[in-house]
């Protein structure tokens, strides 16, 4: 009976962290559609205030060895073009095995699992899950807009939970997010909060079971424990269903998006982690745009619309 | 809280939710009458359609006061209280309401709706009985309601929503004791309270406010006046 509890629980665990390998390189998928509309990520010349890339270096991790034409163009008059962003991968062989590892739990478990699951319930309950678990991680939100000088923000996520829990029914429904109350979920956290401050991304670390990250955005490892009330159950099984079943719905909600975005790539380790060292540094631009502190420091053109317009849900 | 006859969810089909207070008041009656209060805090989801249907439920957290329950009767018994009184308990509700518009302006409504306490009410006392220290509880179990009622509702500028109407309902609790206590009416070991007086009215105001609030304000009207207020969203 132990033996078999511990084997359940090696399962579960199995089931639940991977999914943190689909949150971010999906979260990361966006930026990564969107420059290779114009040109391609390995193409893109840098802005005014960043450090010119070295494109040889990275073409080093493109997976052909191969280099391009347009890496020797010049794009300085392109005016669709946008920054390159890089992120230092000086553990890259490491990091490549544990990208392998955590796509073959994605692939492996988790995928199957929550298509299991997509099978047997219907969309508007798993969303109503996302909602659910979404409204209990206020408190992680409100305290990195408070750290960012996003005092608006902070009191759009305070009425969101006001709001979402009292007239959602605990937070099953979204009601802030439509058009009548247009109050967006702001989407941050504690690793956003000190690129707000300006800490660099460091280096690029791919965790086993959770996915792609960097010293700064590891933080939220102590954000999501410390400020999510579902860590404080302390009932251990309790915990780690709730934690399962976030898992397993969010997922559900988002199967495909990981497996286009291998398919599209030559080499899809490079593609995650471009994908992701730009998504964040994105995420930063737009929270330090609203950051009382801090928006005075961004240059005049590199203020995302994302940032003043949240478009409300239809 | 029986709401507006008229749904307020989209024509299209929709949910409403809606967080609600109420005070209860009611005259139960078995040997004697008691008076019961209950504040009443709830959170309601509806789905309605086509303006002329809707079904709902409520959960929320009840306390439940019962006055000179523990009022000793005779001179040989002295209690440490007369109110039996406990705290929040949950209570749920599920209800239907259909509604049938005679032009822009008027329309008439049948609803039912009944209400269950899940949980037990207990509360004790201690006393002198003949000059001997006595302890006793009372549990108040399986609290429950059922209400029938029709609705009149005139729809006057700005969307604001007048209606009231009578209804019908039947309510009982069965209440347990732990002992035989001379003056208190627990010479049996339990016995069945039932509401003193079948029907009453209501009156109510649904009152638009902005994005999609709405406020409703009702009071009802049987052997003791009840009174409760929700606040009401619209997706």
């Amino acid at each position: 009976m132990f033996l078999m509890m511990r084997y359940c629980l090696l399962i579960l665990l199995l089931l639940i962290l991977p999914v943190e390998i689909m949150a971010i390189s999906c979260r990361a998928e966006e930026p990564v559609q969107a420059v290779s509309g114009g040109v391609s990520s390995e193409t893109v010349s840098p802005g005014p205030d960043q450090a010119v890339p070295d494109n040889r270096s990275h073409s080093k991790h493109n997976g052909t060895g191969n280099t391009t034409e347009d890496e020797d163009f010049d794009y300085d008059d392109d005016p669709f073009k946008s920054e390159r962003v890089t992120i230092d991968d000086p553990i890259e062989s490491f990091n490549r095995t544990m990208h392998n590892f955590n796509d073959k739990l994605y692939f492996w478990i988790l995928k199957p699992v929550a298509t299991g699951y997509k099978a047997a319930v219907p969309e508007p309950a798993r969303i109503s899950v996302k909602n659910f678990f979404s409204n209990l991680r206020y408190p992680a939100r409100l305290v990195s807009c408070l750290f960012q000088g996003d005092f608006a923000g902070a009191a759009t996520e305070t009425g969101r939970f006001a709001i979402n829990t009292v007239w959602g029914i605990g937070g099953l429904m979204d009601p802030s997010a439509g058009k009548e109350l247009n109050l967006q979920m702001q989407d941050t956290d504690l690793g956003e909060t000190l690129g707000v401050y300006g800490v660099g991304h460091g280096f690029y670390i791919v965790w086993p079971f959770f996915g792609p990250s960097s010293p700064r955005d590891s933080l939220n490892f102590l954000g999501n424990q410390v400020l999510y009330p579902l860590s404080f159950l302390n009932i251990w099984y309790a915990s780690l269903m709730t934690t399962s079943v976030e898992t397993i719905n969010r997922t559900s909600l988002r199967i495909g998006d990981y497996e286009a975005l291998v398919e599209a790539a030559i080499d899809p380790y490079v593609a995650v982690r471009d994908a992701y060292a730009q998504y964040r540094m994105h995420e930063v631009r737009v929270r330090k745009a609203k950051s009382l502190f801090f928006k005075d420091n961004l240059p005049g053109d590199a203020m995302p619309d994302s940032a003043s317009h949240p478009k409300p849900i239809p | 809280m029986f709401g507006p006859p008229q749904t307020v969810s989209r024509e299209s089909g929709g949910l409403n939710t809606a967080i609600g207070y109420r005070y209860a008041q009611d005259s139960y009656s078995d040997q004697k009458d008691y008076v019961v209060r209950q504040h009443q805090i709830y959170s309601q989801a509806s789905y309605g359609s086509s303006k002329i249907w809707e079904i709902y439920g409520r959960i929320g957290i009840a306390d439940l006061k019962i006055l000179d329950a523990f009022k000793s009767a005779s001179v040989l018994t002295t209690t440490s209280k007369d109110h039996f009184e406990e705290n929040w308990k949950f209570f749920g509700t599920l209800g239907a309401k259909a509604f049938l518009p005679a032009n822009r302006f008027f329309g008439v409504g049948a609803f039912v709706q009944g209400n269950y306490n899940f949980s037990n009410f207990t509360d004790d006392i201690t006393g002198i009985q003949g000059g001997t220290p006595f302890v006793a509880d009372w549990k108040v179990k399986h609290l429950w309601d059922v209400n029938f009622g029709i609705g009149f509702q005139a729809t006057a500028p700005c969307g604001v929503k007048l209606y009231a109407g009578p209804y019908v309902y039947y309510a009982e609790a069965d209440v347990y004791f732990s002992g035989a206590v001379t003056g208190l009416p627990s010479q049996a070991p339990s016995m069945l309270l039932n509401n003193k007086v079948i029907a009453g009215g209501f009156l109510g105001v649904d009152i638009p406010l902005a994005r999609g609030f709405r406020l409703n304000v009702e009071g009802q009207y049987t052997d003791r006046f009840s009174v409760g207020s929700a606040v009401t969203f619209t997706y």
